[in-house]
């Protein structure tokens, strides 16, 4: 505010007046966007979690037969490959972001010989890679998420910090101005009406 | 007939589960240097991972049919889960099938090789029991591969390959 030049006028004031009114009607719309991209980084931070516990557990279900997988037979990565991970637009917060949908393989035919392992095996693989697909989808969208909220919470700081204070300095300024000023033009005017005055008296 | 008495006379002796005493290399390479050329040549295209397709290329005919039906249950089991239905199998025994996949493999192969030990009972040096005793060694190499840290690792690279890069 100290190396702001201030229009001492009128038409100053009641700029500063509406600049204060839209900043006080915006603040807390975006207090409230910066609360929900909060919520919606948490919501999706716990998803991230709860998907990482449900990799965790399907690890562990296999561990009893996950020795199979180095069958000198079969090499499983062979047979289980991604295409695509499958996503949509959709808007968390007010931002775009790409949610999960699914996972395209590429899986290759089994023959008739093949250990019954495998079946198996390419089932879990599956299961596994589309948990991590969705994991890498909802870490995308938190980076998003992140980014609006930084945004957000600059434009929340300066809101708090700059545009409403330094309104409010300058329309208290303006008016202690304008105050001095009438005060002083109607002194003025006493001490000319009265000087007149002295003049006209014999 | 006397190089054969001799190559199985100086085998080890396998037992289910045990650790291979002997390599199939080193196997491939004592029977190359004890068999003429046509029986090494019908020892060599005998493997327990057969083609079904083509049960006739090779070796003892009790051994093919075996492999040949143990194979076709294989998949007829994998044809009866995808169409949800009871398994009807020729040669396995149900209880073989049932356990987790290290489990269910394990039995097939206890099954496979009590199965060669009665085709090879009372074929002393034989062909018979020279291709038996291959396919029991390939049986232990196989039983020997399965590891829980290096299928966890297989796992891990199919599932997490950063994970893989990393570690190298």
């Amino acid at each position: 505010m100290a190396g702001l030049k201030i229009k001492y006028t009128k038409t100053e004031r009641a700029r500063q007046k509406k600049i204060l009114k839209v900043s006080e009607r915006m603040l807390p719309l975006f207090e409230a966007m910066e609360k929900s991209l909060m919520a919606s980084v948490n919501s999706i931070s716990e998803r991230i979690e709860q998907i990482r516990e449900q990799i965790e557990q399907n690890r562990l279900a296999a561990r009893d037969w996950v020795a199979v997988m180095s069958d000198s037979w079969v090499d499983i990565s062979n047979f289980i490959s991604i295409n695509k991970i499958i996503s949509k637009p959709v808007d968390v917060a007010g931002v775009r972001v790409q949610q999960f949908e699914s996972v395209d393989f590429e899986l290759m035919p089994i023959g008739e010989e093949t250990p019954l392992w495998v079946d198996d095996a390419i089932i879990l693989m599956q299961n596994q890679l589309q948990l991590l697909a969705e994991i890498k989808c909802l870490q995308e969208q938190i980076v998003l998420l992140e980014e609006e909220l930084l945004d957000v919470r600059a434009r929340v700081k300066l809101f708090e910090n700059r545009r409403i204070p330094n309104a409010k300095i300058a329309i208290r300024k303006i008016g202690q101005k304008l105050q001095d000023d009438e005060r002083l033009t109607i002194a003025t005017a006493k001490v000319v009406k009265t000087s007149k005055q002295k003049e006209l008296s014999p | 007939m006397s190089n054969l008495v001799y190559l199985m006379s100086s085998l080890p002796s396998l037992s289910f589960e045990e650790i291979p005493p002997i390599s199939l290399s080193e196997f491939n390479q004592d029977a190359k240097d004890q068999l003429s050329g046509k029986h090494f040549h019908i020892m060599e295209s005998t493997d327990i991972q057969m083609d079904i397709s083509n049960t006739a290329e090779s070796g003892s005919g009790a051994v093919n049919i075996l492999l040949s039906e143990v194979y076709q249950d294989i998949s007829e089991l994998r044809k009866a889960k995808r169409h949800n239905r009871q398994a009807k199998l020729e040669r396995l025994p149900i209880l073989v099938t049932n356990g987790n996949p290290l489990v269910r493999e394990k039995q097939i192969m206890h099954y496979l090789w009590e199965e060669l030990d009665s085709i090879e009972s009372g074929k002393r040096f034989s062909m018979t029991e020279l291709m038996v005793y291959k396919l029991k060694l390939q049986i232990l190499w196989r039983l020997n591969s399965f590891n829980i840290d290096a299928g966890a690792a297989v796992l891990d690279s199919v599932v997490n390959p950063s994970k893989k890069e990393e570690v190298q």
